[in-house]
């Protein structure tokens, strides 16, 4: 799966491409949303750990503007229900990533990003 | 053991990434299902390693496989968030949903690092960089899972296939040296292949009880070579110790980083503890910065 916890964590790679390699931008993407389950424990320590001028772009590529500009300082349910769906609820199956400096795709099928660069495709048929 | 099951000692030849396309990433998409199946069961110490990080850390599991480490902590699951790495697509098509949930999988190559540098809190690379074939790709992957991590708490973990095999190991290696390894040096592993029986008859067992001829039991069961380095005593620990000195991090605990001079940051890795687990080698790692 490609959710915004992960895209969060993406950058990039293409030898020689080491700055404005992130975010990756969203093109043509189908979105799902599926419920998964809240964990409230978890959110308070990974916040710390992103990007968050990222999650928050990237939510609105895909039409979600629920997460204020900066991480508020009181992280209140209603808040953390919020994140959480930004960041485990919504699911990107379809589409690419490309990346914003040197124009790479990144294809994503069946919800799996394809996130090697350099080297050539596995020599044979995937079997899907 | 039938010989076909036999472990095999071998020598790399050709082109290292198309060796390892031909003899560990299309065989792992050809017996993805049936491998699967036999890997659910976490090894004790990788269970521990997931077991001691703090709540709200994300991970990096690089050469996931069927995902099996995904839901760990058992104790505390939901935790910690594990992100996993693969090269065979249909392996991962099976991680994604490994204990019955979704969880986050990415196609590609443990050589690269496609992430935001030091993205992760914590990584760990369980049966995998054995599958590499040769010194200098083996030390470019834990380079790469170093990078992964957090240059100020990062903690990984490695473990590999070890020669010393335990008695109840299934495993049959072959007792002779391979013979392009010198055997006065201890620190060099072997190159094997380690078959795969891929029985179709496991597969659709129930399906037919009519006897089979010995030749066609032969046909059904197809037999599939992975590749694997096997590593000698203290020769995982040593790749780690080189990986990191190239990245220019002192080998240590972070005392010993002080007295450096300036601003800069002194970047270090310490050991935190190796050793060997039922017919592996495991390393476990911490990065620590100090301003002087």
């Amino acid at each position: 799966m490609v959710r915004l916890i992960t895209h969060n964590l993406l950058a990039c790679h293409v030898k020689g491409c080491t700055s404005n390699n992130f975010p990756l931008q969203f093109k043509d993407v189908q979105v799902e949303l599926r419920e998964a389950e809240f964990n409230p424990d978890f959110l308070r320590g990974f916040i710390p750990r992103l990007e968050w001028g990222a999650l928050v772009d990237a939510a609105r590529q895909l039409g979600d503007t629920s997460l204020p500009a900066e991480p508020p300082e009181m992280l209140d349910d209603d808040f953390l229900q919020k994140l959480h769906h930004v960041l485990l609820e919504v699911h990107i199956e379809e589409g690419a990533m490309i990346c914003p400096n040197c124009n790479h795709v990144y294809p994503i099928s069946n919800g799996i990003p394809n996130m090697a660069s350099a080297y050539h495709q596995p020599i044979h048929n995937v079997v899907n | 053991m039938p010989a076909a099951t036999a472990v095999k000692a071998v020598t790399v030849s050709d082109d290292p990434q198309v060796y390892e396309d031909e003899h560990v990433h299309s065989v792992y998409d050809e017996i993805a299902p049936h491998f699967s199946s036999t890997r659910y069961k976490p090894w004790p110490i990788i269970a521990q390693f997931l077991s001691s990080l703090p709540t709200g850390w994300v991970g990096l599991d690089s050469g996931t496989g069927n995902g099996k480490y995904l839901p760990l902590p058992q104790d505390r699951p939901g935790s910690v968030w594990t992100v996993g790495l693969d090269r065979s697509r249909n392996l991962l098509e099976i991680a994604q949903n490994a204990g019955g949930i979704q969880r986050e999988v990415v196609w590609g190559n443990v050589l690269e690092i496609p992430w935001r540098a030091g993205a992760f809190d914590y990584a760990i690379s369980i049966a995998t960089i054995h599958h590499l074939s040769t010194p200098a790709r083996r030390k470019l992957a834990v380079q790469r899972l170093i990078e992964s991590i957090s240059p100020a708490h990062g903690r990984a973990l490695v473990y590999v296939w070890a020669i010393e095999q335990d008695e109840l190991s299934k495993r049959s290696i072959p007792t002779e040296c391979s013979t392009n390894n010198p055997v006065t040096d201890s620190a060099k592993g072997k190159d094997v292949f380690v078959p795969w029986v891929l029985s179709s008859r496991s597969a659709s067992e129930e399906k037919s009880k009519i006897p089979t001829s010995h030749d066609a039991t032969a046909e059904a069961n197809k037999v599939f070579n992975r590749y694997y380095h096997m590593f000698a005593q203290g020769e995982l620990r040593q790749l780690v110790e080189e990986a990191a000195r190239d990245l220019g991090l002192l080998i240590g605990s972070a005392g010993e980083g002080k007295g450096g001079d300036g601003d800069v940051p002194v970047r270090g890795l310490e050991i935190a503890q190796d050793g060997w687990e039922r017919s592996n080698y495991f390393v476990e790692v911490r990065r620590w910065q100090s301003i002087s």
